[in-house]
């Protein structure tokens, strides 16, 4: 650097350092300076200087012996660290536990979603937690339950006390926890509380479907419904569980039922909707239902499944079963007339039209107008055999198979006792006992073209067939489909029509079976249907249990009047939901192929009249010995007994001239 | 970069230039890993014997720091001062010493310690160092006027500590005295038939220790026969070896030292072990190693028969320590409690060490020829 200062010349030089041994002032310049000496060594220093060169050897040796010990120091320490180490086994104490959660079989496994085939959330677990503490680790368990009393305040104080106070060293204070409270607890500090995680089962939408998801019991296992048919594969699988539900048709379902039921003040009602070519339920609603969320609170009458668990009578509803028998089978024409005039004298028992036509009826007929003695005519023209093996093929007879376990087992009478009055009796819906899902099976298999399939709760991937087992030619079910549709247009389900979506169906009102007979007011009013009928999509199934009849139906409680216009309304409102829009421009084309007439002529003869058909036809030996054999039955000794037997199970003793099964719809 | 000149003739000056700095970095460096094992080592101890966390850790602060004021402090001294030192502190150790057989307190069924305020003194501790110096003394004088009976004197003094140490008992720190004496007057020149003789009662007297005493039967057979009785205290430690490995868990990451007894005294060498590994230790070894030969050997160069023996002596003491410590801990030998020095917790042991390395460094301090004068 330039701005070092250089040597000023003003300031005196200092003196160079004196290096020179230090003398005494005054001393002369000799005396610092070394000078050689001479010595004199004596033997005693020689001993002395001999001594101290063993004692700087012995140094030495010493130095040695110490460097031998800290290299073996050194030695030993290098085998146990590296070369055998000694591999410390540490006490349970320092090793940090596990969480719970790691542990592969712990007992808190999340259990899968359901949801609906759009993939609504139905059913879903939340992480909660469970609370519990030790009381022997408590300090002041009076303190503690009251600041955790102030933390979450829907706790009971005193319960809480009573159990921390316990000689225990578990008790649990609460289930349940939201993360919420469960940060306000554990921010208390509470020495001695702990959380155990946990979930909960929640169901969104509480009511809806309530039946069908069914429940969870404390311990998150499925107790009813798809949670306890599913309940393995919801807790062993993590991917939700698809319903066929359409979780809006369920609610249209269900509205619109509770809306029929308080209107006519039913005690239960059940609707169902299903996919006629596939099986898949879309809705299932019984009423009166619960939430799903409070499954343990909720009495049994309420958790009862009307759709699957309820067994009734399927009355007329019954009577598209018997024609489509015996138009499969040939047994009877379309054409044919049966004699609804007069009443069948059965054993003890007479069977009687309610409100009838009391004429000869041509089938169409039999079934627009729901004629019980017609229907019990084409029966006994079929046969018992026939009429066997027919519901049978139908499933009537087995558990529908839908993936319930509340699906309940059918009554129907053994086939020893499946005699003329049963075969008359069955063929209008009495003396046997199906689930509404049976119904709705059975007519979706008339209406699809022929095909028995199973009822599904779990949608099905789109493009796989449906398994279905063909039970008449599509020929059948062809006609069929007219003739349900006439009952729309013609009879008595004139109040389901829906313009646009030609609906077809058949009313069935039967009276409820009490301790002693039938009961006199008591009806189960069933509607069940088809939509659209020229290419059957679904089958909707509106019921009412014990429905009184008000002003706007003239005080009648028949299906035709109470079930029918719900029936109406629900397709008006989910057709557009399931994506078919009303049919409106080529409506007078599809009317006219759908038509049929009430009395259709005899293909290539003259207009039938008196007797049932034309004795040309070579299939009228079958047919006409049923009408002649009828007013022979009552004869028949041995009648009384089976009718007995028959009555215990479904017909009832009836005073004579009392209609045993009264069906009608206005 | 000296803050002392080299003209500097304070007493400090003189100090720093004649002092063997190189030991007093190693000392230094030993009493920084003091700090540092105190912080792995005791909270483990304390927590377990119920003290509260901090307890030791504080204590030994301010122990370490008196030590390193008593290393230099007592350094600055003359050799005569440092005599003086030995005679008057040698004569109270050895009151004191004999005291506690009537006034001690008992730990662990042996009478070795004093309580005052504060801490538990051992006197045996202090004695150590201050009998080096007297035993010095004597054999120098008795070479330098044959008239006085050096040698015998000191073998009588010896004898009496023997007792009051085997009354205690204490025998390892009998063994340590004996050992450092041996070496004395194995450096003095003594006869080696004399050196031998001594070195067989010495083994005599172990034998004797061993039949005698049942501490000490008991963990001499327990060394020698691994099968036999309890070995929890030297596996727990081997494992702690075991768990270091070459680079060690890290600091306070050791495991094995929060159930190893007497983890921050007689064993904080496996957890030195344990969380800084066998490097480290290496290094330590070699830290001791440095101090003990350096001091013997640059004793060559030294005139002065009673500095030589002196410092040989504290030397000595402090190298056996260092040794007997370690290799304990590493079943080398039968286990022995003794501290290592400057770095095991311990009030009296760390304090009396401290005297023992403040006189070798003020005995090994450069001098004119003839500056200790007779």
């Amino acid at each position: 650097m330039n701005d070092q200062p250089g040597p000023n010349p003003a300031e005196p030089v200092a003196p160079p350092p004196y290096s020179a041994p230090a003398r005494s002032f005054g001393a002369p310049r000799e005396a610092g300076v070394p000078r050689m000496e001479t010595v004199r060594v004596t033997a005693p220093d020689l001993a002395r200087r001999a001594a101290m060169a063993r004692t700087r050897r012995r140094l030495v040796v010493a130095a040695w012996a110490f460097a031998g010990l800290f290299l073996a120091v050194a030695g030993k320490l290098t085998l146990a660290t590296v070369v055998a180490p000694l591999k410390p086994k540490l006490p349970e104490a320092v090793r940090v536990p596990e969480p719970d959660r790691a542990e592969p079989a712990g007992p808190r496994v999340e259990r899968a979603m359901i949801v609906d085939r759009n993939n609504q959330i139905l059913a879903v677990s939340l992480p909660t937690a469970e609370l519990y503490a030790n009381p022997r680790e408590m300090i002041d368990p009076a303190e503690a339950a009251h600041r955790i009393k102030q933390a979450v305040p829907r706790l009971d104080e005193a319960e809480m006390r009573a159990h921390l106070s316990a000689a225990k060293a578990f008790v649990y204070l609460a289930r349940r926890l939201s993360p919420r409270e469960e940060l306000a607890i554990n921010g208390l500090g509470i020495p001695g509380v702990y959380f155990q995680p946990s979930e909960r089962r929640h169901y969104p939408l509480g009511r809806v479907a309530a039946q069908v998801l069914g429940g969870v019991d404390v311990d998150e296992h499925g107790v009813a419904g798809v949670e306890r048919f599913f309940d393995s594969r919801l807790t062993g699988s993590a991917d939700p569980l698809r319903l066929s539900l359409d979780i809006r048709v369920q609610a249209v379902v269900r509205e619109e039922l509770a809306a029929a039921m308080a209107e006519f003040q039913a005690i239960g009602a059940c609707g169902i909707v299903m996919d006629v070519r596939t099986g898949e339920v879309l809705a299932m609603v019984s009423l009166p239902d619960y939430d799903a969320n409070a499954f343990g609170a909720t009495p049994a009458e309420d958790r009862f499944n009307r759709a699957v668990t309820g067994m009734y009578e399927p009355g007329s509803t019954f009577k598209l079963q018997t024609a489509a028998m015996a138009l499969d089978a040939g047994a009877v024409h379309i054409w044919d007339q049966f004699d609804a005039a007069h009443p069948i004298h059965i054993g003890r028992f007479t069977i009687t039209d309610f409100e009838g036509k009391h004429r000869f009826l041509y089938l169409p007929e039999v079934l627009a107008y729901s004629s019980n003695l017609g229907a019990a005519h084409i029966a006994l023209t079929a046969g018992a055999e026939r009429q066997r093996a027919w519901l049978g093929a139908m499933g009537m007879f087995r558990r529908i198979g839908v993936e319930l376990p509340e699906a309940g087992m059918p009554l129907a009478p053994p086939a020893s006792n499946w005699k003329e009055a049963a075969t008359m009796t069955i063929g209008f819906g009495h003396g046997i006992a199906v689930s509404p899902l049976h119904v709705v099976r059975g007519t979706a298999a008339i209406a699809n073209g022929g095909l028995v399939v199973t009822p599904t709760l779990l949608a099905r991937a789109d493009g796989t067939p449906a398994e279905a087992v063909r039970v008449m030619q599509p020929a059948t079910s062809d006609l069929m489909r007219k003739l349900m549709r006439l009952v729309v247009t013609e009879g008595y389900g004139k109040k389901a029509e829906v313009a646009g979506y030609f609906v077809g169906g058949k009313t069935g009102t039967a009276e409820k079976v009490g301790g002693h007979g039938y009961k006199k007011h008591a009806n189960v009013s069933a509607f069940v249907s088809v939509f659209p009928m020229n290419a059957p999509r679904y089958a909707v199934y509106m019921m009412l249990d014990e429905p009184h009849g008000n002003a706007s139906t003239g005080f009648f409680s028949t299906a035709g009047q109470v079930s029918a216009p719900a029936a109406g309304r629900v397709i008006a409102r989910i057709g557009p939901m399931l994506g078919l829009l009303p049919e409106t421009a080529d409506a007078p084309t599809i009317e006219a192929a759908l038509a049929i007439p009430l009395q259709p002529a005899h293909p290539g003869a003259r207009a039938p009249t008196g007797l049932a058909a034309a004795p040309d036809h070579p299939r009228d030996a079958a047919r006409e010995r049923a009408p002649r054999r009828l007013p022979l039955v009552p004869a028949t000794p041995t009648m009384p007994q089976d009718a007995r037997h028959e009555a215990a199970l479904a017909v009832p003793v009836a005073p004579a001239g009392y209609a045993v099964a009264a069906d009608a719809a206005r | 970069m000296p803050a002392l000149s080299r003209a500097d003739t304070s007493l400090l000056g003189r100090w720093w230039w004649s002092v063997d700095r190189w030991t007093l970095v190693a000392i230094a460096v030993l009493i920084g890993f003091g700090y540092v094992m105190m912080l792995a080592a005791s909270p483990a101890v304390a927590e377990r014997i119920g003290e509260a966390r901090d307890a030791f850790i504080l204590k030994q602060v301010a122990f370490l720091a008196l030590a390193g004021a008593i290393v230099v402090g007592v350094s600055l001294l003359s050799p005569q001062d440092v005599r003086r030192i030995g005679v008057i502190g040698g004569t109270v150790a050895l009151v004191l010493t004999a005291a506690t057989l009537v006034i001690g307190t008992e730990i662990k069924g042996a009478r070795r310690w004093i309580a005052l305020p504060g801490l538990s003194l051992q006197p045996s501790e202090f004695l150590k160092p201050c009998f080096a110096i007297v035993t010095a003394w004597l054999l120098a004088e008795g070479r330098r006027q044959a008239r006085v009976p050096g040698l015998t004197i000191a073998t009588a003094i010896f004898a009496v500590i023997a007792l009051a140490l085997k009354s205690q008992p204490d025998i390892g720190m009998l063994t340590v005295l004996t050992a450092v004496f041996l070496a004395q007057l194995f450096v003095y020149g003594l006869n080696m038939i004399l050196v031998a003789i001594g070195l067989a009662a010495m083994g005599g007297a172990g034998v004797a220790a061993y039949v005698l005493f049942p501490h000490v039967h008991s963990r001499v057979a327990r060394f020698l026969d691994p099968a036999a009785g309890d070995h929890y205290q030297v596996t727990t430690s081997l494992e702690a070896f075991g768990n270091g490995g070459l680079l060690g868990r890290g600091p306070g990451e050791g495991q094995v030292k929060n159930v190893l007894p007497d983890a921050h005294a007689d064993f904080v060498f496996a957890v030195a072990g344990e969380e800084f590994g066998l490097l480290i230790c290496l290094a330590l070894i070699a830290v001791f190693a440095f101090i003990v030969l350096r001091g013997l050997l640059r004793l060559r160069e030294e005139s002065d028969l009673f500095a030589v023996l002196a410092a040989a002596g504290l030397v000595t003491s402090f190298g056996l320590q260092a040794f007997v410590n370690m290799a304990s801990s590493l079943h080398l030998i039968p286990t022995k409690g003794m501290t290592l020095p400057f770095v095991s917790y311990g009030g009296s042991s760390v304090l009396a060490v401290a005297l023992g390395i403040g006189m070798l460094l003020a005995l090994t301090r450069r001098r004119h020829h003839g500056d200790l004068p007779s």
